[in-house]
């Protein structure tokens, strides 16, 4: 569909009905984009987290006697990076229809919608 | 041979220079901390059995790196960086934490007091043990350096993170660098405020130390204190969304 007519739609001097739209910004095209929905992650490791702070609480807080409990928590947290690490570099790899939202400011940066004259 | 190269490097480095800031295109915002080096230039490698393994155990891949930095321009090692039996990273990560205003020159002779004053102590319990308790004894200073900062480091921190108009703290795991440079910054903290007046540094740092080794003191109270929080607030793991 074409883009709806801003004809008579302000209040202006020039427009005789009652406005239609009434804007408390000019309608002028800006030179960034607002970011995107953040997508909701979960929390990572709980149940290693659970277990090694159950054993914490049974031996007093001493860390020699939780080693593998510690131990766990450790590799699932590196693996938990690990995987985050590789979901974003896939995501800067894939992004088919349009750029995400930081490159395309950084291009309408260099393009810019001159509001001005000179 | 070397002469005529090294200002080819130079000028190629001041053109290349020249090149980066043409390239800088982001209005509004300068450029302030940069390096002398343009950006070919590839980090040196301090390590003596690297360059002394022989010509036939080297790997494919080892071969067409060294054929390659023939090539390619590389930086000079810093000054602190040396391939001698001395040099331990981590000792001259806590030097330079320990440094003010950049008094390298004061901050290494503090270590060497250090780890001076802990061999001394170490030698006099030494001499005063019984044959079955000097066998348990630890002289080497760099050992008991590095076991006490591995005692000191936390297993989980805590991170503020706002929720509903309030921080609460949430128990988050922490990754090696960080956990390393909690350990240093408490034993620095511990060593500079909670002292007597007129105690000198390596003093009390030896003392510390020699305490975090045998795991008790207030750095390790700090560590179980840390603990102690991310168990209280287990609860709240689930306002962490990584």
């Amino acid at each position: 569909m074409a883009t709806p007519s801003l004809r008579g739609r302000l209040a202006r001097f020039a427009n005789p009905g009652k406005p239609v739209l009434k804007p408390n910004k000019p309608l002028i095209l800006a030179n960034s984009v607002g970011n995107r929905r953040r997508e909701k992650g979960e929390a990572t490791c709980i149940t290693e987290m659970s277990m090694m702070m159950a054993c914490w609480k049974q031996n007093e807080f001493r860390d020699e006697a939780c080693r593998k409990e510690i131990q766990d928590f450790f590799d699932c947290s590196s693996k938990a990076q690990e995987a985050r690490k590789m979901r974003s570099i896939h995501e800067t790899l894939e992004q088919s229809e349009s750029l995400p939202p930081h490159k395309m400011t950084k291009l309408l940066q260099r393009f810019p919608n001159k509001s001005h004259l000179s | 041979m070397a002469a005529p190269a090294l200002q080819a490097a130079r000028q190629w480095s001041g053109l290349a220079l020249g090149v980066r800031l043409a390239v800088w295109n982001l209005p509004g915002i300068t450029q302030v901390r940069w390096s002398r080096y343009a950006p070919e230039y590839r980090d040196p490698l301090i390590d003596k059995e690297y360059y002394r393994k022989p010509v036939s155990e080297l790997t494919e891949e080892e071969k067409y790196d060294q054929e390659l930095k023939k090539t390619q321009l590389i930086k000079a090692a810093a000054a602190t960086e040396t391939s001698s039996v001395f040099a331990d990273p981590v000792i001259s990560k806590f030097t330079n934490m320990m440094m003010k205003d950049g008094n390298k020159v004061l901050a290494r002779l503090l270590m060497a007091q250090t780890l001076e004053a802990v061999k001394r102590k170490q030698f006099e319990k030494y001499h005063a043990a019984s044959a079955e308790e000097q066998a348990t004894i630890e002289r080497n200073p760099y050992k008991i350096f590095h076991q006490a900062l591995k005692n000191c480091e936390p297993v989980i921190g805590l991170v503020p993170i706002l929720k509903g108009g309030h921080f609460y703290q949430v128990p988050v795991p922490l990754t090696d660098r960080r956990r390393r440079f909690l350990a240093m910054k408490w034993m620095i903290t511990e060593c500079r405020e909670n002292k007597p007046r007129r105690t000198l540094m390596p003093e009390k740092l030896s003392d510390e130390l020699l305490e975090a080794f045998h795991n008790r003191g207030p750095v390790i109270k700090r560590k179980h204190n840390m603990h102690k929080m991310a168990e209280a607030n287990r609860a709240l793991a689930h306002y962490r969304w990584w």
